[in-house]
């Protein structure tokens, strides 16, 4: 039985595939939220995207290291059947005592005060992980919410399952490269992308906004390619 | 939806929908509960609503994007954009739905212009809400049913003023066979051929396959303003994406697919081979018939009520003649000839109301009516001539049948002559003797102030009666005009009142009163004055037509023009009667009413540089005639 971190590595990773590690770890995992995420079987990846439940999820963050930084908020909502339900929508802010540094309380509008009305981090990663059990996870630059996600677990659960994504950013960097000219990395921000494809301003840096704005970029972006209905989750996944 | 925050984390969405009428007059709490109730589409364009997978009655409410209603014929009933509700498939009664469903009459068909992104909440929702706020549930239901009757009128509207072409096929219009010419004969041979056999347009064959469409205007535009040689291959200026039109379709597809796509000739094919070629002015030469069934129907109302309901399709009719690239003649006359069956519809139910007239008179209209030139919801200019016959009791009828008619154009939106000159007035209600003498004192003492009211009169013609009582005043007056040199002179005087702004583009010598700032004033700086030289042209060489176009076409080579500058002054006209028939169609279709201010932003540098032209000539045939005084 290989251990957790192998399951984790890169090379473990490719030749397993997520279904088959959601299986693995699932038979470690102590009973309780993980264990519950662990049991909800993952969407074959050669499923059409269109029937393909997705949860497009925010993290605001302190910082981009997640081994210093720490989770201020999350906001998700579902994507499922090619429309978004406001009424699966899910914001929270995170009770901790880290210091909020200034420069970023300007930027995410979340005060000390405001934290403190937080919920404490287990209660927070609970209810996102039982919203993702079964889905994808649909994000704007994937790898905030990777190594934040899987660095909350390892210190919640003591191990971390390797999560499915889809990354708006990386569809449209694939898709520029593929034009072979050259273009400002500035392009790929999420309000750069929405705009250029007309859909209307959002007001960024709030969790729940930037994910219904993800999950709104994800469906323009598929209506574009995904015309005859023949893209499945394989071609998309991160 | 958890958390303390609810209010302001969906807060975008929130003031959205907010901003939205009726949802505006929610409490802020309703209004959150509506919110997370919504659900966000996109929907790619040329799609249709509901979007796929969604079967239950829902209101949409467009976010971004604009989507069409389309009646099950297929007609526009609706455009729709940012913040507009959509209530197609927001049906009460679930009965309906699935009836439709099942049959798939649907009785609106909707679909995306461009790509949108929807919101949209559930029927059941909408109306749970509504239980407790009358406010939402009376829009809804007020809306569609007065919706439903805006649709029908206007679908009604569009029958009327397209049924002709809506009706017939393409088949009734086309040329054959094609013109067409080998794809290596040169740019010359091309022209040549055109001018020898009376084409503006060929297909070029290559290997007997069509390759491409040459036009006049592509010999204009890619060769001689390149520089290109005419001895280069036709096939260097050629179009090679050429649409065609299958024979079936009807002429109305053909026209707004040549409308759409800004060409004037559409080859047609039957099973992809290329039978003939259908053009704009082809199909434009019928649309005229328009006019003609507008006629019919005013001819067929019983009502003043009716009438003015016909009258609200007059500015819908010049949009639509604009919009097809109808030249200003065009639109003029047509709106000209519906004027005049209002004034006889009119006359008609005034001699209905109060019997026979005592004696023989005409009724005739005066100014732009009369020389064919007017344009939708103009002032009304008239007049009345009476048979000498009449006796001083007499006129009690006329007065009774002028305020009857001229009461009745003011109620069909023609307002009442500024100046006083209609047929209400006593002084233009006159016996024909009174009228030989108003014209012999207006031409044998001419005073500028007199002639500046009277100037009007010089164009008139009968819309009803007998016509030879004005065809006499005029024959006298003309008589008189041609041979009265001061009186030309007095005229001219006053025309010469109305100069082209030369500088316009350089020194915005522009009408700088109040709202019409920076704009120039087309019909005062451009239309009048040409309008003015017709009138002297045909006056001083007794020319009977009123008509700005004809009265030039007359006068071309006489002693008071000559041949050259008759055709640069018509061109002149021409190009200043489109401007001004674009902009009043732009301001029609904004909803506001039309006017002749025209600002330089609204026409490119190329058209900027053709106003130029125009004034250059209008203003060196005024020149002209200051002159020769």
């Amino acid at each position: 039985m290989p251990s957790a971190s192998l399951i984790n590595s890169p090379m473990f990773s490719w030749l397993l595939g997520y279904e088959a590690k959601r299986k693995l770890l699932l038979k470690k995992a102590p009973a309780g939220v993980l264990h519950d995420f662990l049991s909800v079987p993952l969407p074959n990846i050669n499923t059409p995207i269109d029937k393909v439940a997705i949860l497009a999820v925010d993290f605001e963050t302190t910082g981009l290291n997640a081994k210093q930084d720490k989770l201020l908020s999350v906001g998700y909502i579902t994507l499922q059947q090619q429309q978004i339900s406001l009424k699966s929508s899910y914001h929270q802010i995170i009770k901790s005592k880290a210091q909020l540094e200034e420069s970023n309380v300007i930027i995410h509008h979340i005060t000390d005060s405001q934290k403190e009305q937080g919920q404490a981090l287990a209660t927070v990663v609970a209810s996102l992980l039982q919203a993702l059990a079964g889905k994808v996870m649909l994000v704007h630059f994937a790898r905030i919410e990777k190594q934040f996600l899987t660095e909350a677990c390892y210190e919640l659960y003591g191990m971390a399952p390797s999560f499915p994504m889809i990354d708006t950013l990386a569809l449209a960097k694939r898709r520029l490269d593929k034009r072979d000219v050259a273009y400002d990395p500035s392009e790929l921000r999420l309000a750069s992308l929405r705009h250029k494809i007309q859909l209307p301003e959002h007001h960024g840096h709030n969790a729940l906004n930037d994910a219904i704005a993800t999950a709104e970029l994800f469906m323009a972006q598929m209506s574009k390619v995904n015309k005859d209905g023949k893209i499945t989750l394989k071609d998309v996944l991160l | 939806m958890t958390g303390q925050n609810m209010a302001t984390e969906l807060s975008e969405i929130s003031t959205f929908i907010h901003s939205i009428p009726p949802f505006d007059s929610l409490p802020k709490q309703v209004l959150a509960q509506l919110v997370r109730e919504l659900t966000i589409n996109y929907v790619r364009k040329g799609d249709y609503l509901p979007p796929k997978g969604v079967n239950e009655p829902r209101l949409y409410i467009l976010r971004k994007g604009a989507i069409s209603c389309l009646s099950s014929d297929g007609e526009l009933v609706s455009r729709l954009g940012e913040g507009d509700l959509c209530d197609a498939f927001y049906h009460h009664d679930e009965q309906t739905l699935s009836n439709s469903k099942i049959t798939s009459e649907s009785p609106l068909q909707v679909q995306t212009d461009e790509d949108c992104l929807l919101y949209s909440v559930k029927a059941a929702v909408l109306d749970e809400i509504g239980a407790r706020f009358p406010s939402i549930s009376d829009y809804f239901s007020q809306n569609s049913a007065q919706r439903l009757k805006n649709k029908m009128s206007q679908v009604n509207e569009e029958a009327i003023l397209s049924s002709t072409l809506m009706n017939t096929a393409v088949s009734n219009f086309y040329q054959s066979p094609i013109a067409s010419i080998n794809a290596e004969k040169t740019i010359q041979q091309a022209a040549m051929q055109m001018n020898e056999e009376g084409y503006s347009c060929l297909v070029v064959i290559d290997k007997e396959n069509p390759v491409g469409i040459v036009t006049d205007k592509d010999i204009r535009r890619r060769c001689v303003a390149t520089g290109l040689a005419t001895s280069a291959a036709i096939s260097e200026i050629m179009t090679r994406d050429m649409y065609t039109i299958e024979v079936k379709s009807n002429a109305y597809d053909a026209l707004m697919m040549m409308t759409a796509k800004h060409i004037h000739h559409l080859p047609v094919t039957r099973h992809d081979q290329l039978v003939g070629m259908v053009t704009v002015t082809d199909l434009i030469n019928n649309e005229g018939h328009n006019a003609i069934n507008l006629s019919s129907i005013i001819h067929k109302a019983r009502t003043i009520a009716e009438l003015k309901e016909i009258s609200q399709l007059l500015p819908k009719l010049q949009i639509r003649l604009a919009k097809l690239g109808s030249s200003a003649d065009h639109v003029g006359k047509s709106i000209s000839a519906i004027t005049m069956a209002f004034t006889k519809r009119l006359i008609a139910m005034a001699e209905y109301k109060y019997g026979q007239a005592p004696v023989p008179y005409a009724w005739l209209a005066a100014g732009s009516q009369a020389r064919q030139e007017q344009l939708a919801h103009s002032d009304q200019d008239n007049a009345i001539i009476i048979c000498n016959s009449m006796k001083p009791y007499d006129d009690a009828w006329f007065e009774s049948l002028a305020t009857f008619v001229c009461d009745g154009l003011a109620e069909c939106g023609f307002i009442y002559c500024p100046g006083d000159i209609m047929a209400t007035n006593p002084k233009w209600r006159q016996p024909q003797k009174m009228w030989h003498k108003y014209f012999t004192d207006w031409v044998e003492t001419p005073s500028p102030k007199a002639l500046l009211n009277s100037s009007i009169f010089f164009d008139l013609e009968t819309v009803y009666g007998d016509v030879s009582l004005l065809n006499q005043v005029r024959k006298k007056l003309l008589h008189k005009t041609q041979n009265n040199t001061l009186f030309i002179a007095h005229l001219t005087k006053n025309a010469l009142n109305l100069r082209p702004p030369l500088g316009f583009f350089r020194d915005f010598v522009l009408k700088q009163n109040g709202k019409h700032r920076a704009t120039l004033d087309l019909k005062n700086n451009g239309i009048a004055p040409v309008v003015d030289l017709a009138r002297i042209y045909a006056l001083s060489e007794g020319i009977s037509a009123v008509n700005t176009i004809e009265r030039i076409q007359q006068a071309a080579g006489t002693p008071s023009l000559s041949k050259e500058s008759a055709e640069n002054l018509i061109d002149a006209y021409e190009f200043l009667g489109m401007l001004r028939v674009e902009h009043q169609a732009k301001e029609l279709m904004r909803g506001k009413s039309a006017d002749n201010f025209l600002s330089p932003k609204e026409i490119s540098k190329l058209e900027q540089g053709h106003l130029k032209d125009a004034f250059k000539v209008i203003k060196n045939l005024q020149d002209a005639r200051q002159s020769s005084y």
